[in-house]
């Protein structure tokens, strides 16, 4: 166990500075540049030339990596372009408002998504099967956007359930205490993964059930309640969890859209801004965490796996 | 008033292609302290008619009709399922075929045995470890206390299940239901494991129904039997009778159809055409008229019922008196091959050759540096010589290294030292396109029929896909290969149309046979090559086996772990035992003049058909079970296990010793006196002769 806690970090760290390189090499690839995006398109050659000077861009790429490595293991990533503000400020703003948003819609989705997956797997075939399924398909198949664009539409604008802007509160706490103003974007991203988790956990448990262990237990008397509670949902837990690892990316694609649209001010928001600024800063600075996030995610993961499957924890005993 | 009597039991399960009449009309009883066999081929009901008295029913099966299955004068059919609980591994408990797969892999054992005791004992979690421990400990677990928190993955095959049986005897219950209980395991656990069954039968004086598809079992481990087929009882009666004076005759015919190690090589196996009729439709007649050597039109029309005395009843319009008489079982003679005994000492160079041949796999895990490597000793030394036209059988327990050794012989891996040699080549020293070439000498024979096809490629294709892929002849000629290769396995041409899923599992053998004959092989190595089929198939694939080896003068090595069924093949048989080859010689050496201990007990552990011979059999052959070969034991690998080891077996590795013209064994202690001992003096211990052995 602790040797593989060992290997997995080992790898994680590795993963981590290949993301790095790969986040600071496509962002300078990017066509146009940030001086005329920050200063505009009439800038004068000097201007652009004082202001590459000052934020060290004038120098080659390899000695700008070098410097945005050192910085960033010191936790500076920077001043943004166009907020003038630096990026870790920035980002230890929005981080934690990001982990109510995120973490609340996806402990709901698997909240609904693994009994979900369960009960599909017992009525296989049947009805109400089918029915779950098509739903997931459709949630799935729908674009982000539009599926926040139509709940706005229905619980805002006709119904005047709900507001149709996010919380605007500063703290986490103040964006807690606005519970209404929360539910429409949790929801939003809780149906698009709602939908994928489900089907893992659908086929996972049609795996289980089909175990010979599962017909063992109800040999023993067990009802068929706690035989999927004891036996089917934790082994059919596990390839799930190997999925919900690497969903990172997909969340936070989902956020970035979803913060546009409900203005959430996250992390999403402050990416998409910063995109079209093109504030190298922001862009590297968040980049990094969602990759970062992606990485621990994963690692935490395999960790959890390991927890729930005795045959992984106890490889090496 | 008998513990048990199910009477009328029809158990019915809706499908897509319509109702299955899994189990029709089935009745019988039981006594306390008596063992049942249900006995069959596989979809005869009898596994159904276990799972009807659990109440376990798949999805969509129901006990229908006037069923009725008496607990001790109480009605299980049609009470409410929280009652049925309270009986369902309290009052009857279940054993299931496949320890690997039957516990939860999440869950300790001691976990999972407490689970059954506080659920029907409401006792606390202590008492119900206690009593964990206690029963694990009954069935053999060693060291029972230490073990509660071991996870499933930790334990060996033979102690998992070990661990089920002891799941089904938590609560005592007053029926178990053994479902195939050995299948899946090697035949010296297999023996451990139904001796630890019939002593806990007599210890808590519990009645038993085995259900089993192996003759061998039945004879030994059963009071009476009733035999299954198409969903009813075709024959029930005790043990002794059924095997000598049976009176049905697809009972006959099954007997008849098992190998046995006694049986005459040279003489065909008896089989039964055709399959088993569906069950969604049965035959309005008697059921087993269409594969009945016996049936007239009487038998087609109309349905036989159980007659007979209360102690043999039988369902059958002409029934047989008795076993088919030997010499007179429609044999066909063996088709002349090669000589039973061919000669490799002769002047002729073997076919295949294998020396000193070592296989070492490193243990998959991490290793944190500095650590010592640790391998798996799949092979250390084995080697072995086959000449043309020869069948060379490999036996021994799993994990002893003999599906490794297949597989370097045909150049699917390589060997880590050592050569094999084929023809003169060294099949090592072979690289790329050479190698290629030279694999449509050597082809392979799988297990499994069923994930040996690729499900999504027509039969044709399949067959031809080697053609291709040497490049053998024009599109047309390929073609014509196919079908010649179907007629030569016995399937109709129009199969090449056909997807793998559409042929029983018999007829997808015999498709993995074709395969291999598509480039005429010189050598097929046949892994475990009927395993999975039912014993009626089974008879077909080996007749066919070598009908085919006569034909083309092939050579085959056969890997099984069934002594009868390699010595019914094989001309020469090998016996391995931890990646050590530990005694070679012709069948009847093997058989008959068994040299080394742990043939000895292979043997012994082997359930022939006959009641007679398997009561008077005396302990269980070999006790234990296999050490890992991560770490084999010094000196003799078998020392552990052996009953007759001493010091010298732990210090000294015995070398290969001859017996007698090809007979050699590698043992201190052997069970006869080698050769060179007997003429010391004249031979002086000279060198080993024989054409096989191992460092």
């Amino acid at each position: 166990m602790t040797t593989y806690l060992i290997r997995r970090t080992g790898e994680a760290i590795v993963v981590v500075i290949g993301v790095m390189v790969l986040t600071f090499v496509m962002i300078h690839l990017v066509p146009g540049s940030a001086a005329r995006a920050t200063l505009g398109t009439r800038a004068t050659a000097e201007r652009i030339a004082v202001f590459n000077a000052a934020n060290g861009l004038d120098r080659p790429l390899a000695a700008q990596f070098v410097t945005f490595v050192k910085q960033a293991a010191e936790g500076n990533f920077g001043t943004s372009y166009s907020l003038n503000q630096p990026v870790s400020t920035l980002l230890a703003q929005r981080l934690p408002r990001d982990a109510v948003l995120l973490g609340l819609s996806t402990l709901l989705a698997l909240a609904v998504a693994l009994p979900m997956g369960i009960f599909q797997a017992v009525r296989r075939g049947r009805v109400a099967d089918h029915v779950f399924t098509v739903v997931s398909f459709v949630l799935y198949s729908m674009p982000d956007f539009f599926f926040a664009l139509l709940l706005i539409a229905v619980f805002s604008v006709q119904l005047h359930l709900l507001p149709s802007e996010a919380p605007q509160a500063e703290s986490v706490a103040g964006i807690l205490a606005d519970p209404r103003a929360l539910v429409l974007p949790v929801v939003t991203l809780t149906l698009v993964s709602v939908a994928g988790f489900s089907r893992y956990m659908r086929s996972s448990a049609i795996g289980t059930l089909a175990q010979e262990y599962v017909q063992v237990a109800r040999a023993k008397g067990l009802p068929e309640r706690l035989v999927l509670r004891r036996h089917v949902l934790r082994n059919s837990l596990l390839p799930v969890i190997t999925v919900l690892g690497l969903s990172a990316p997909g969340v936070v694609a989902g956020a970035v859209i979803a913060e546009s649209v409900f203005n959430y001010p996250g992390m999403g928001l402050l990416f998409y801004q910063a995109a079209t600024s093109k504030d190298y800063p922001i862009m590297l600075g968040s980049t990094l965490v969602v990759g970062v996030a992606t990485v621990v995610g994963s690692l935490f993961a395999d960790i959890a796996y390991s927890l729930l499957d005795p045959r992984i924890r106890y490889v090496d005993a | 008033m008998p513990l048990l009597e199910v009477s009328n039991l029809t158990t019915h399960i809706r499908t897509r292609r319509g109702v299955v009449r899994a189990v029709d009309d089935v009745s019988f009883t039981l006594e306390a302290g008596e063992t049942l066999g249900l006995v069959g081929e596989s979809g005869c009901g009898k596994s159904m008619t276990g799972l009807s008295l659990m109440g376990l029913l798949p999805p969509g099966g129901a006990v229908v009709g006037d069923s009725s299955v008496l607990l001790d004068g109480r009605e299980l059919v049609g009470l409410p399922d929280r009652e049925l609980r309270r009986v369902r591994g309290n009052d009857i408990a279940m054993v299931f075929q496949d320890p690997m797969t039957s516990l939860d892999p999440t869950k300790t054992i001691g976990h999972q045995v407490a689970e059954s005791v506080l659920l029907h004992r409401g006792c606390t979690r202590a008492e119900a470890t206690e009593r964990a421990a206690e029963v694990l400990g009954l069935v053999g677990l060693p060291h029972p206390r230490e073990r509660l928190k071991d996870y499933p993955h930790q334990l060996s095959g033979g102690l998992r299940q070990r661990v089920l049986i002891a799941m089904a005897l938590a609560n005592e219950p007053r029926v178990l239901i053994a479902d195939e209980p050995t299948t899946a395991l090697d035949v010296t656990i297999q023996a451990q494991i139904l001796a630890l069954l019939a002593d806990l039968r007599t210890r808590l004086g519990m009645a038993m129904i085995l259900i089993t598809h192996d003759m061998g079992v039945t004879a030994g481990h059963t009071d009476r039997v009733n035999v299954m087929y198409a969903g009813r009882i075709a024959e029930s009666t005790g043990t002794d009778r059924l095997f000598r004076g049976m009176r049905h005759p697809y009972t006959q015919s099954l007997l008849a159809s098992v190998p046995r190690l006694d049986q005459d090589p040279s003489v065909q196996l008896p089989t039964i055409p055709g399959r088993p009729p569906d069950l969604t439709a049965p035959p309005g007649g008697c059921r087993f008229a269409e594969r009945c050597r016996y049936a007239t039109d009487r038998c087609r029309t109309e349905e036989p019922q159980l007659t007979g005395a209360d102690d043999h009843r039988y369902a059958c319009w002409h029934p047989t008196s008795g076993p088919l008489p030997a010499g007179t079982t429609a044999a066909v003679p063996r088709p002349d091959g090669p000589s039973p005994s061919p000669s490799p000492s002769s002047a002729d160079r073997p076919l295949l050759e294998a020396r000193d041949l070592v296989r070492e796999f490193p243990v998959h895990g991490n290793r944190l540096p500095g650590r010592a490597r640790r391998v798996v000793h799949a092979l250390s030394g084995v080697s072995l010589e086959l000449g043309p036209g020869e069948t060379f059988g490999l036996v021994g327990e799993s994990g002893c290294g003999k599906t490794t050794l297949g597989r370097l012989l045909v150049g699917l891996d390589r060997p880590d030292t050592g050569t094999v040699t084929l023809d003169g080549t060294d099949l090592g020293r072979l690289r790329g396109r050479e190698l290629r070439e030279r694999r449509r000498d050597l082809q392979m024979m799988f297990q499994d029929p069923y994930s040996s096809l690729d499900p999504r490629m027509r039969v044709g294709s399949i067959l031809r896909e080697p053609l291709q892929i040497q490049g053998i002849g024009t599109a047309r000629q390929q073609k014509a290969r196919v079908a010649e290769l179907l007629t030569e396995v016995g399937l109709p041409e129009r199969g090449a149309e056909l997807y793998p899923h559409e042929f029983s599992g018999g007829q997808r053998q015999r498709i993995g046979l074709a395969r291999a004959l598509a480039l005429t092989p010189k050598l097929i190595v046949a892994d475990e090559p009927v395993s999975a089929l039912d014993v009626s198939v089974r008879a077909q694939v080996l007749n066919l086996m070598n009908r085919l080896q006569a034909a083309h003068g092939l050579s085959y090595v056969v890997i099984s772990h069934d002594l009868a069924v390699v010595r019914y093949l094989a001309d020469r048989i090998g016996v391995m035992y931890l990646g050590r080859m530990v005694e070679v010689g012709s069948a009847d050496d093997i058989q008959l003049r068994a040299a080394h201990p742990y043939t000895a007990g292979l043997l012994k552990a082997v359930p022939v058909p006959d009641p007679e011979l398997e009561r008077a059999k005396r302990g269980t052959g070999i006790s234990g079970e296999l050490p890992s070969p991560v770490d084999p034991p010094s000196g003799c690998r078998f020392r552990t296990r052996c009953p007759l080891a001493r010091e010298r077996c732990a210090e000294e590795q015995p070398v290969m010793r001859a017996f007698g013209p090809e007979h050699t064994a590698a043992c201190h202690f052997p069970l006869s006196t080698p050769l060179a001992d007997a003429a010391a003096g004249r031979l002086n211990g000279g060198g080993v002769p024989g054409s096989a052995g191992g460092r």
